[in-house]
């Protein structure tokens, strides 16, 4: 068990390291950074509405940026190198291909993670640095630096934050889920996206699945049911806006959904595994 | 004691997809490769040596037969411990430097601490990517530098057996050599090294057998003495004879029945003149 979790974390490291050296992703994180900063600039609003508009915007640049990191991580990762044939040098060792698909998993989790890391840590500092604008321009008084104050420190942010990390990596698990059964990257990016796009509309398939009863044609009922089983629920995720419109969403809620994520990637990953088993390299 | 590699019946076909059929690739392979001899997998493009070679690597499943390493069925676990391999073309991480390439490859096969630095320090000194060389992006190596890296990389875990796919195709003569002087040091350790050639002349100089491979099928097999020596023949090679006495010679042969089927001064191989005309340090 400790020798192929030393092979996973190899495969792991290499995964992040080949991220790292490219520029792509360090262009992204910039864009991302800039829009975040400049976020604070927008001041012609109340302060609660000022907020609102840097939480909004901030969630969506995060969150656009997770997405394009995860679809280009993914579209790196195993048909890449297979056009590369680079597999062939890593798999000819003994190493198990499970051990190659859940390595090159967490190395994209590890990008995402230093990334979402990074974004939230300037996120926060632009969110400190409008409240002390803030309070500069509204004066001391103790209730409106409270208001402000309630608004910029507010850790329900962090609930959101976590929300949104659990998305992105059922996302790569996706990736990784299609890298094991494409030939192309571009199969890959396109899948991905466009069950992405799907599972926002899973809960609708579902509701009509199980409200259609016998008056929908069968081949109509096959496709709901599909929809309803096999794509991930991305509308579940949709408490980040409850939390962003400054809704109070309880922690049970945010945890069961972070077990979703979980048994939904650990699925991913195991269909992902026996896919890759058989196949020719 | 098992053979290093042993096949039976060994097939593979690839099926093409949307119905246009099956590509035979290759068909009842029977091999025994024994422990510490230096293999060659012989053929044309398209023969079959790569997929012959991934089969038993684990790399592709066959469709039928048995592949064994060192007694392990070919492709699980402990028969991967036992090859070291080389691909065709050398295929890596371009983002890598010789050095993180050799390192990587050998915490892939569960090596860690100060023995795979030591490990890695000593293989990049034996294909000369020590020091500076070894740290360069392998983006910017020759193919010449790249195939030893590889070779390095292959070498890491010390396997019985080492596979090279082409190892000498589109690398100069120099690192030609330079390959098969590797080839034969390792047969010195002990090791057992199969590879694959379509650069048939190449060979003659390593390989103890051969096997030819013609479209997936096996075509000769034997040592290179027993299949290139012409037992009806007879050549002398001679140093000053005047053109007198060549004549004598030749009057002398005929004299005794013997039909001259070739004379005149033997020429050279063009590599061995090449690299003799190279400066010494240019000849490694």
């Amino acid at each position: 068990m400790r020798e192929s979790w030393r092979r996973i974390r190899a495969v792991a490291e290499n995964t992040f390291l080949e991220a790292v050296r490219q520029k792509v992703f360090a262009v992204l994180l910039v864009f991302a950074l800039v829009l975040l900063g400049g976020a604070n600039y927008f001041a012609e609003f109340s302060f609660q509405e000022q907020f609102k508009f840097l939480k909004d915007l901030g969630y969506a640049t995060i969150s656009l940026t997770g997405l394009l990191v995860g679809l280009l991580g993914a579209a790196q990762l195993i048909p890449a190198e297979i056009e590369r044939r680079t597999i062939l040098t890593a798999l000819c060792r003994p190493l198990r291909r499970w051990e190659f698909v859940v390595g090159k998993y967490l190395g994209l989790v590890a990008l995402l993670a230093v990334m979402l890391a990074i974004m939230g840590a300037v996120f926060w500092a632009v969110l400190r640095w409008k409240e002390a604008q803030l309070i500069g321009l509204e004066g001391g008084e103790a209730g409106v630096v409270q208001a402000i104050q309630a608004e910029s420190r507010d850790p329900r942010l962090w609930q959101a934050f976590a929300l949104m990390g659990a998305k992105l990596f059922v996302v790569c698990g996706l990736a990784v889920f299609f890298s094991t059964l494409a030939t192309s990257t571009t199969f890959v990016v396109a899948m991905t996206l466009l069950v992405y796009l799907i599972g926002h509309l899973q809960s609708v398939a579902r509701e009509q699945w199980l409200e259609s009863g016998e008056k929908a044609a069968w081949f109509i009922q096959l496709f709901l049911a599909a929809v309803a089983l096999l794509v991930p629920d991305f509308n579940l995720y949709s408490l980040i806006d409850e939390i962003v419109a400054g809704n109070v969403v309880p922690w049970r809620a945010t945890l069961e959904v972070l077990a979703y994520s979980v048994a939904y990637v650990a699925v991913l990953l195991a269909a992902a595994a026996c896919l890759f088993e058989e196949r020719d390299l | 004691m098992s053979a290093a590699v042993w096949t039976q019946s060994l097939r593979k076909e690839f099926t093409l997809g949307w119905g246009r059929g099956r590509v035979l690739a290759v068909e009842g392979l029977d091999l025994e490769i024994k422990r510490g001899e230096v293999f060659g997998l012989l053929g044309p493009n398209g023969s079959g040596k790569s997929t012959a070679m991934k089969m038993i690597l684990g790399l592709l499943r066959p469709t039928a037969g048995r592949a064994e390493v060192c007694g392990n069925l070919a492709g699980t676990l402990a028969a991967r411990k036992q090859i070291g391999f080389l691909p065709e073309n050398p295929y890596f991480p371009a983002f890598l430097s010789g050095l993180e390439l050799v390192r990587y490859y050998g915490k892939l096969c569960g090596l860690g601490g100060k023995a795979l630095e030591g490990r890695v320090a000593e293989l990049l000194s034996l294909v000369r990517l020590g020091g500076e060389a070894g740290r360069r992006p392998l983006r910017t190596y020759s193919k010449g530098m790249l195939q030893r890296a590889g070779l390095a990389g292959a070498l890491v875990s010390d396997p019985e057996i080492v596979m090279l796919d082409e190892p000498t195709a589109g690398v100069d003569p120099a690192g030609s050599r330079e390959i098969r002087d590797l080839i034969r040091e390792l047969k010195e350790r002990g090791k057992t090294v199969i590879f694959s050639s379509h650069l048939l002349e190449q060979v003659e100089d390593v390989a103890d057998r051969v096997v030819i491979l013609h479209r997936g099928q096996k075509l000769r097999e034997g040592r290179l003495e027993d299949l290139l020596t012409m037992s009806g023949e007879w050549q002398v090679r001679a140093r000053g004879l005047g053109e007198a006495q060549r004549r004598e010679l030749h009057a002398w042969l005929v004299q005794h029945g013997a039909e001259v089927l070739g004379e005149g001064s033997p020429r050279e191989r063009l590599e061995d003149y090449f690299l003799r005309n190279l400066p010494e340090r240019e000849r490694r």
